[in-house]
């Protein structure tokens, strides 16, 4: 790979040029030129996308996730160097990018960013992407476990009568599968209605970061405190939003979103597993119940056939013992000791007897 | 003072910087060899379904313990965590102790497997385990080392089967399951564990590992990537990253009904706190853990916050309790250097003194 001369030459050299045109820009208008609009993600994500199909798994998806995260701390650092050219000093710049920020998060997008890019994809508008993060999370962890994409169901829509639909009773001869196809429908609007919840829930998350980096910006003020790089900045956004995610996801309205998120999910998986249960019993398949039945048994028959193991293994021991306490005793007391047991025994059979006949 | 000193020029110096060693450090990362994990030669000494019992070998001019040590992992992602690297290895740290260690690799239990029980891993696979160490060295007892999940595995095991625990370690260990700081267990308490376990099975490992990034998704799924661009270009830090890295995404799927018990039990009941709590229709108490036992806990966990851990200081009959407090977190206490400077040499102290 080190000898690819796209990757060697070409990809750097756009680079050093671009950034080299943007620092002479910089020293010599100090923010009082117009601020270019960054290539670098798009450069970045060309560049990658010619590397990535000669990296394995692991290194893609690791990759994957470090472009995600570098093109956040671009932004951040792009958003905060527009507001700088805007401004007399980094101060107000600052403030500015968190004014911004604010905005945003409260549904103010007009105006943003200087007002010069005000169309939806300037960079602080992609910052808000970066509070997408919990959901992301939940909508990969929901592919995996589907052939769906985790995607799906976000943006279903939906209306209210909908519900009487699915509630009116079916007729005929179907009228059980059709029940079945009705309530699979019903739990997929139960689970949106959940997922809409959740969502509802992040949106607010993001105005209380902006918020709280705002107090962290006067804090590190009035303590004699600076940040000196975008990296440091990029740090203390995440870390106001960590902050602000740990203590709204320790509240009892958040653990009830989530058991309702998760517990919805849930519920529509296992009636998508009936419906395909009636499926594949109609074409005499085995089906999930079944071979669940059959699971349950095996395992009790392993474990009682487990328990039955160590017992033979225990009084093998035992016999083992036993012989050898009698072959290393003198054949007097050995008839001794038959002597004494034979009484013991009629006691046990007796018992025995007694036991079943009650 | 202005908390702002980011000059526009700096910036994109800044940025060129990072965009420099992104570049250098992917190259490593292309060029890269397989990630091994787990490093300490072992050997297999015993194997039932999907379970393996592994003993480690000791260097050659070590002194082994006359009374080994067995290493219960959680069922939640794989035990190599305990044998990262070379540098970073508790368990061959406390070889370097004097300790003759065994471990217990569960496995992938997958669908075959979903009707195993706590009682089937702990009055099971677990004493199965103890009584085949114990024969091969002709002991009646030995030490068990519990980790996480493992450890409360532990305590159950030491609870029921008393006369086969010689001295109990826990670490990070959760104990009280309804700390105030104890996130995750905020969460499961609306869960419908039933119907979770009755839907999936067993519980993939991509769900556990969601619940676990979501407790810091921004530090966890964020940040941390942009922070590796700084040890890209160092292959050595780039490879332990990267070892990291698969053990945290190598996660088993966990058998429903354990799932199932451990999760009702213990977050939504609070069994080891309550009572309640029955493995093989034997009730567990802790008063029977008449054994000394070592509680190891990290004082920056967010998975098991030190309170949940420091609970059993009470609860057990034991009369013979030390606390080590670590101060790290919940995997930093395997892997950071400064854990292996403190912890293994701790336990291997901690044993010696109780297994003459």
């Amino acid at each position: 790979m080190s000898e690819s001369a796209f990757w060697n030459e070409d990809w750097m050299k756009t680079q050093q040029k671009y950034w080299k045109n943007w620092t002479d820009m910089s020293r010599k208008a100090m923010g009082l030129q117009q601020p270019l609009k960054s290539p670098l993600e798009s450069a970045m994500e060309h560049w990658w996308q010619g590397l990535s199909p000669g990296a394995d798994d692991m290194t893609r998806d690791f990759m994957n996730k470090m472009m995600t995260q570098t093109q956040s701390y671009f932004r951040m650092a792009e958003g905060y160097y527009s507001n700088a050219n805007e401004s007399e000093n980094w101060l107000d710049a600052a403030n500015r990018t968190v004014t911004d920020l604010q905005k945003l998060f409260s549904g103010d997008g007009d105006n943003v960013f200087g007002g010069s890019e005000a169309t939806g994809d300037d960079a602080l508008h992609k910052i808000m992407a970066f509070w997408e993060m919990p959901m992301d999370n939940w909508q990969r962890m929901v592919s995996s476990l589907s052939l769906m994409p985790g995607d799906l169901l976000r943006n279903m829509p939906h209306k209210d009568g909908l519900d009487r639909f699915l509630s009116a009773p079916g007729l005929g001869y179907l009228r059980e599968e059709e029940g079945h196809y009705k309530q699979l429908t019903q739990r997929v609007v139960e689970y949106q209605q959940c997922l809409s919840e959740y969502m509802s829930f992040f949106s607010n998350l993001g105005l209380m970061s902006a918020n709280r980096m705002k107090e962290r910006i006067d804090g590190l003020a009035k303590d004699g405190k600076q940040v000196e790089s975008a990296r440091a900045l990029y740090d203390l956004w995440v870390s106001s939003s960590e902050d602000v995610y740990g203590e709204q996801v320790m509240t009892p309205e958040y653990a009830r979103i989530h058991g309702r998120l998760v517990n919805g999910l849930m519920a529509l998986k296992q009636k998508h597993g009936h419906v395909i249960d009636e499926v594949l019993g109609g074409l005499n398949m085995p089906t999930r119940r079944e071979l669940r039945t059959l699971q349950d048994r095996l395992q009790e028959s392993r474990r009682e056939s487990k328990a039955m193991q160590s017992e033979i293994d225990l009084l093998k021991a035992q016999m083992i013992e036993l012989r050898t306490l009698v072959t290393s005793r003198p054949k007097t007391s050995t008839a001794k000791l038959k002597d004494a047991a034979t009484p013991k025994k009629k006691v046990t059979i007796k018992k025995k007897a007694t036991a079943k006949k009650a | 003072m202005e908390p702002f000193n980011v000059r526009p020029d700096q910036l994109a110096e800044e940025m060129l910087d990072y965009s420099r060693k992104l570049g250098k450090g992917v190259e490593n990362l292309l060029n890269s060899e397989k990630i091994d994990a787990g490093v300490t030669p072992k050997v297999e000494v015993y194997r039932e379904d999907k379970l393996r019992l592994y003993r480690y070998e000791a260097p050659a001019d070590i002194v082994q313990s006359s009374i080994p040590t067995l290493i219960v992992y959680a069922l939640v992602n794989r035990p190599y965590m305990t044998d990262l690297q070379e540098n970073r290895s508790t368990v061959s740290n406390l070889l370097a102790t004097g300790q003759d260690i065994y471990l217990v690799d569960w496995g992938y239990p997958d669908e075959a497997d979903r009707s195993l029980t706590m009682d089937d891993y702990i009055n099971g696979y677990l004493d199965r385990c103890v009584d085949v160490i114990c024969k091969r060295h002709k002991l009646d007892k030995i030490n068990i080392l519990g980790i996480c999940q493992g450890g409360a595995f532990s305590l159950c095991y030491s609870s029921l089967h008393p006369d086969k625990v010689k001295n109990l370690i826990t670490m990070v260990t959760p104990v009280d399951f309804q700390t105030p700081d104890n996130m995750l267990s905020a969460w499961v308490q609306q869960l419908d564990v039933d119907l979770l376990v009755d839907t999936l099975g067993n519980v993939p490992g991509e769900l556990l590992n969601w619940t676990f990034l979501s407790l810091k998704p921004f530090s966890l799924t964020g940040q941390k990537y942009l922070s590796m661009v700084d040890v890209l270009e160092d292959e050595g830090k780039l490879k332990n990253f990267l070892r990291m890295e698969k053990w945290i995404f190598d996660s088993p799927d966990q058998a429903g009904e354990t799932f199932r018990q451990f999760v009702k039990d213990f977050y939504q009941k609070n069994g080891f706190i309550e009572g309640g709590v029955n493995v093989g229709n034997r009730p567990i108490d802790l008063k029977n853990v008449t054994c000394p036992v070592l509680n190891i806990f990290a004082e920056q966990d967010h998975l098991v916050p030190p309170d949940s851990s420091r609970a059993l200081q009470n609860l057990t009959g034991s009369k013979d309790y030390t606390e080590l407090s670590f101060p790290g977190g919940h995997i930093g206490i395997y892997v950071s250097g400064k854990a292996q400077k403190l912890v293994p040499p701790a336990i291997g102290q901690w044993l010696d003194e109780r297994s003459r």
